[in-house]
């Protein structure tokens, strides 16, 4: 027995991480990781695990130890289908492709594109207003994301808008473990990809969208063709589903804790706070993984060159090392420093866009309702990377 | 404390601003702009919040 081998015992565990009853309530279990080490090893997956705040945002911010070169998904053939997306690349290669997406995502070009996202946000409460009792998630947090994000993008106002949601939503499992639910996932994946090239092909865009800024620039050869549907599957992904779960969730955090909703309404500044705060504790994304390029010792704990190693955003944005009491909703917390939008040269470059889009609605819910009731509690579908719920049912007056 | 805009770094977030809205701002071609470069008091703890929080650590204070 050699002397790595007795202490990987110390921090290596058999949970399975992925199972749907794990998934379904994950908080009890990170808690538990972050607890037994500053890096766990994950043995059902034969992954290295990063738990807590500190280790996951050291990480994100060492992209020349931690790569992203050999993909961010937790499985060979999504690794090898990203392969092309920015998600999966490093500098300096990354640097040429992200400002390309980050000049379409910039806030100016974004409101210009978008219209006035405060009236469509009214609009959406008033029309909720009238009607009382209405799904938080289907009939609140679907509206202002899938008209913005998809006029945005550019995609054809047909009948495939329909179903592209859907395709997001299995993306996610697509970039899980193997396993049923991976497998699941790969038909959708296929039938997006089939769309994106026949039905969404660029002289099918909408004019001025993103989806024509990026393949103007496979045009004039700052990325290639493939570098350019595949940034468009990374639009349609995580534009659409992420932002949802974040509105969702925070929508069903501010019902069942009135105090936090009253103090909202008493002071409207808050509503970016109480949004982060619903981002923080929901984080919409909960893994991405990493590839390490040399041998990194991590508090006496070496993670070998060549490992996988899987970061929690979800578990470090509930920290308690990090964030005080850190499983209450507290809108006034401002958690701007969460790890939900990842950190460094990969952060998200929709926050300006999704933040726009919840501040918008938050606001105006402030301006207008007094009591949000949870009337059925939400239902939870397991997902490989992502969190939200899918149902629940609320009265607002 | 002074605060410094690594302008190379900065991509425009704007998380900055939510961190410390009386010490950074957005101009409207959405580049950073420092309100008060120098702080101290309560305003050092929104400075360094500002810091930890910028996702391209662009953000500086000395």
């Amino acid at each position: 027995m050699t002397t790595t081998e007795a202490s990987r015992s110390t921090y290596s565990t058999d949970l399975d991480l992925f199972s749907d009853e794990v998934l379904l309530d994950p908080f009890p279990h990170y808690r538990h990781l972050r607890d037994l080490a500053p890096v766990v090893y994950l043995s059902k997956y034969d992954l290295f695990g990063l738990f807590r705040y500190d280790q996951v945002r050291t990480a994100l911010n060492d992209w020349e130890t931690f790569s992203s070169a050999q993909g961010v998904a937790l499985n060979p053939i999504a690794n090898e289908a990203w392969k092309d997306s920015i998600l999966c690349m490093d500098p300096p290669r990354h640097r040429t492709i992200r400002k390309v997406f980050d000049d379409a995502l910039r806030p100016k070009f974004v409101r210009k594109v978008a219209g006035d996202l405060d009236v469509q946000a009214h609009e959406i409460v008033d029309e909720l207003l009238a009607q009382g009792e209405f799904d938080g998630v289907t009939d609140f947090a679907h509206r202002l994301p899938v008209n913005v994000v998809m006029d945005l993008v550019g995609f054809p106002r047909d009948e495939n808008r329909k179903k592209i949601l859907g395709w997001a939503e299995g993306s996610f499992n697509f970039a899980g473990p193997l396993g049923d639910r991976q497998t699941a996932s790969l038909p959708g994946a296929q039938a997006q990809l089939e769309y994106l090239i026949n039905n969404a092909s660029v002289d099918k865009l909408l004019p001025d969208s993103f989806g024509r800024v990026v393949y103007g620039a496979a045009e004039k050869g700052e990325i290639t063709q493939e570098e350019a549907v595949t940034m468009m599957i990374g639009y349609a992904n995580a534009g659409l589903d992420t932002t949802i779960n974040a509105v969702a969730a925070t929508l069903w955090l501010l019902a069942v804790n009135p105090d936090q909703w009253q103090a909202v309404r008493d002071d409207h500044k808050l509503v970016p706070s109480a949004f982060l705060e619903g981002i923080r504790m929901e984080s919409p994304a909960q893994f991405f993984s990493r590839v390490t390029t040399r041998d990194v010792e991590i508090e006496g704990i070496t993670i070998p060159e060549g490992s996988r190693v899987l970061h929690s955003y979800g578990s470090a944005n509930r920290d308690e090392r990090h964030y005080p009491d850190p499983d209450r909703f507290d809108a006034a917390r401002n958690p701007v420093d969460t790890m939900a939008f990842d950190n460094g040269v990969h952060t998200c470059p929709g926050r300006t866009l999704a933040s726009m889009e919840g501040h918008a609605l938050f606001k105006a819910l402030a301006e207008k309702v007094s009591s949000i009731e949870l009337v059925e509690a939400p239902t939870w579908i397991p997902n490989s990377i992502t969190r939200g719920p899918s149902t629940y049912r609320v009265r607002i007056s | 404390m002074h605060i410094d805009i690594d302008r190379g770094r900065c991509e425009g977030y704007g998380v900055c601003v939510q961190s410390a809205p009386d010490l950074f701002d957005l101009d409207d071609e959405g580049d950073p702009v420092i309100l008060r470069a120098d702080v101290d008091g309560d305003l050092t703890d929104a400075a360094a919040l500002a810091e930890r929080s910028c996702p391209m650590q662009a953000v500086q204070t000395t």
